[in-house]
């Protein structure tokens, strides 16, 4: 009892100490580290002052996060390897996240201090902001002049007089789109009043192997939600759509529940609309003639077999239609910001102009870049809405946990019509703010 | 006895893996509980923006996607993420149970058994997450499985795409999930019969008991150590259900498949509020806690036996 400590219970006692000295250390640190100062900034305006960024000397890997996957993928690795051949000396590598997905990735790895990748593409421009105000995101202020885009685009991603993203080329959500040879077949028309339109859908349904005028198309929700806000913008008026982004109105207001009750769920009810499918699923079946019209954005026109058999036309009435843009941003994280913010600039100018002429369906936001430099079927689609005027996409402005809600209630709302006063009385109980 | 003493040596092969299990087990749990009580456990960040207390606990449980008492009162869906895990529990275990023990006696005798069994547990093998993207075409309008037998059987008025509506989308994923976990049960009890005494049975069978009474007789009380692994199996696996859900239905229409696991991932990675998280976490924690710990028991009576 009494001998001396062999030396298996010195080392013993030594591991301890170590693991009672580190736990010490670690308490000492909780209590005397400064937390991270968090930047709060408000919205300013942002002066414009060009930077150059330089080109690299040594080989630089990039890695790029982007939406697109399929068809729109290829369609944008084309703006990759114009970027490469103008710039050999950096190699660009694309990976596929959904904006979904990358947000629920990509903020753990920033609490981190780390980057899933260089440049990244995101449609919410409010988590862009987000993210630039917790500090993640380097301020691309001073790349590309604002006065040289389409007015406004900068305004979801500029805050405290810091712009923290770019915006990439835009897309559309501008009515139902259809085959001009199956209305051809079928002596079908563009309607022009409400009633047309009632009566189009009714000439539809009687045509032998149609399971239902207008196909749905599902996913995470988001194809619900655009042609929901299609029938606020028509019937409700772009005032609508906008004060109930901005929270001002509320859904179960009379005026909204209204919009609702005459026009959408008298359609649900009746069955126009079919059961939600998944989009680009619904994209086959509507082309195979299963289903007439289908309500999408501009990017179906390079998803389909030929586009110059489409055509589109909004609700009767309608003087908006929703736009919106891909941002680009650099996380603060990425190890090579300077090529990082090169690409960017690029990716928003001239990149801009190699995938308008692509097939990826879409405008560019860029105003040097001409109607000319479009893709030919965009021309006559880009034509067609010069006469409506862009309108926010209401969830995408409003974001955060309400975004995946309004998804999930429309869901609800199309295959149980009766629940509308739940729906509306849902959304407008757990608005942000 | 002496063999056994803890002298200094011994204890020097444990600390390797004690300070693992610090680092890794016991230091997240702390950490979690800490987070959800709005006590910062990480320095240097600022993860946590409430006082301490039981603040986001109230929340949570306030929060109609925990708990719909509207939905519960009428019974209609949504009822909240903690009534569909128990749902899901009390339909799920049962049935796995009964098809678990069923298919493990039939092919125990069936020739060719083995390759069945091995079937059956595909299940099993496949990623929960590409499951729940095969429930999600199984119960599909025009592709799936389920509806293409309902209609072969003249229930073809029954078709429609399951998942996709409140009333059904909870229980067609349950449905699906026997299905994966089925594998699971088979194997165990398939293990378990091969290990009983054969000459009980033969004996019952000389004394002239037919099938129904050795089964229910013999068979399944001399089981009863495997099923209390495979009730308990189940039930943690069914109030950590989260993969199968997310792939099908994150949750939906309307909130009426979200479990508890899918609210604990949405305040994390959609929110990025961590302390609600971490409440969730513990809840579900506390939840199997009590599971867990009759588990241990009755197998340690078992033990003791």
């Amino acid at each position: 009892m009494g001998s001396a400590p062999t030396v298996t219970t010195k080392i013993t006692f030594l591991i301890i100490g170590i693991i009672v000295g580190a736990l010490i250390g670690y308490g000492l640190g909780y209590a005397t580290i400064t937390p991270r100062e968090v930047t709060v900034t408000s919205t300013t305006t942002v002066t414009y002052q060009a930077t150059a960024s330089p080109t690299p000397t040594e080989k630089v890997k990039l890695i790029v996060i982007g939406p697109w996957a399929g068809a729109e993928m290829e369609a944008f690795q084309q703006v990759l390897d114009k970027f490469m051949e103008e710039h050999p000396n950096i190699e660009v590598e694309y990976r596929i996240y959904r904006a979904e997905d990358l947000a629920s990735v990509a903020l753990p790895q920033f609490e981190a201090g780390m980057a899933p990748g260089d440049v990244i593409f995101t449609a919410w421009g409010w988590w862009v902001k987000e993210m630039g105000e917790k500090g993640h995101l380097l301020d691309l202020s001073g790349l590309v002049n604002p006065d040289e885009f389409v007015s406004g685009i900068f305004d979801p991603v500029t805050s405290g007089g810091k712009i923290y993203g770019l915006p990439f080329t835009a897309w559309a959500k501008p009515g139902f789109w259809y085959r001009k040879s199956f209305f051809q077949a079928h002596g079908l028309q563009e309607p022009k009043t409400w009633d047309e339109f009632l009566q189009l859908l009714d000439k539809i349904k009687g045509i032998s192997g149609v399971e239902a005028p207008i196909v749905t198309g599902d996913g995470v929700g988001w194809p619900i939600s655009d042609v929901t806000e299609h029938f606020i913008i028509t019937f409700g008026g772009i005032d609508m759509q906008l004060k109930l982004a901005s929270g001002e109105l509320k859904f179960n207001d009379p005026q909204v529940r209204a919009v609702f009750e005459n026009y959408l769920v008298p359609l649900l009810e009746k069955g126009y609309f079919s059961e939600p499918i998944e989009w680009t699923k619904a994209i086959e079946e509507w082309w195979s003639g299963r289903y007439a019209l289908y309500f999408m954005g501009t990017w179906l026109t390079g998803m389909v077999e030929d586009p110059n058999d489409l055509g589109f036309f909004p609700l009767p009435g309608c003087e908006g239609v929703v736009m919106g843009t891909d941002y680009i941003f650099v996380p603060k994280y990425t190890e090579h910001p300077e090529e990082a913010k090169l690409l960017a600039k690029w990716l928003a100018t001239e990149g801009q102009r190699v995938h308008v002429g692509t097939h990826a369906g879409k405008f560019a936001t860029w105003l040097k870049v001409s109607v000319e430099d479009h893709w030919a079927p965009m021309q006559v689609v880009y034509e067609k809405l010069s006469k409506m005027k862009p309108v926010p996409d209401l969830d995408d402005t409003v974001g955060g946990d309400w975004q995946k809600l309004f998804w999930d209630q429309l869901k609800l709302l199309w295959v149980d019509p009766g629940k509308l006063d739940d729906v509306l009385n849902t959304l407008t109980e757990n608005f942000p703010g | 006895m002496t063999s056994l003493r803890m002298s200094p040596t011994r204890i020097s092969f444990f600390i390797p893996a004690l300070i693992l299990i610090l680092v890794f087990v016991v230091y997240p749990i702390i950490a979690t509980i800490l987070l959800s009580l709005n006590i910062n456990p990480i320095p240097g960040t600022e993860i946590v923006e409430g006082a301490p207390g039981l603040e986001n606990y109230v929340k949570v449980v306030s929060d109609k996607r925990f708990l719909n008492p509207k939905g519960v009162e009428q019974a209609s869906f949504p009822m909240g993420a903690i009534v569909h895990n128990v749902i899901w529990i009390a339909i799920h275990l049962p049935l796995t149970l009964v098809v678990g023990i069923l298919f493990a006696v039939f092919l125990q005798y069936v020739k060719g058994g083995s390759i069945i069994r091995s079937f059956i547990f595909l299940g099993m093998v496949i990623p929960m997450i590409v499951g729940g993207l095969l429930i999600q075409f199984s119960f599909d309008k025009d592709l799936g499985v389920v509806n293409l037998l309902l209609k072969a059987s003249g229930l073809g008025f029954l078709a429609k795409t399951w998942t996709i509506y409140p009333d059904t989308a909870l229980f067609s994923l349950i449905l699906g999930s026997v299905w994966l976990w089925s594998g699971f049960t088979v194997t165990m009890y398939s293990a378990g019969l091969s290990s009983l005494p054969r000459e009980v049975i033969e004996a019952a069978i000389v004394d002239g008991a037919d099938f129904k009474t050795i089964l229910f007789k013999i068979i399944i009380p001399m089981l009863k150590p495997v099923t209390l692994t495979v009730v308990a199996m189940t039930i943690l696996w069914d109030l950590k259900i989260f993969d199968i859900v997310y792939a099908s239905t994150q949750g939906g229409p309307g909130g009426a498949s979200n479990v508890l696991a899918l609210l604990m991932y949405e305040y994390f990675a959609r929110l990025g509020d961590y302390a609600m998280s971490a409440t969730v976490a513990t809840i579900l924690t506390l939840v199997v806690i009590p599971v867990v710990l009759l588990w241990i028991r009755s197998i340690m009576r078992g033990g003791e036996g």
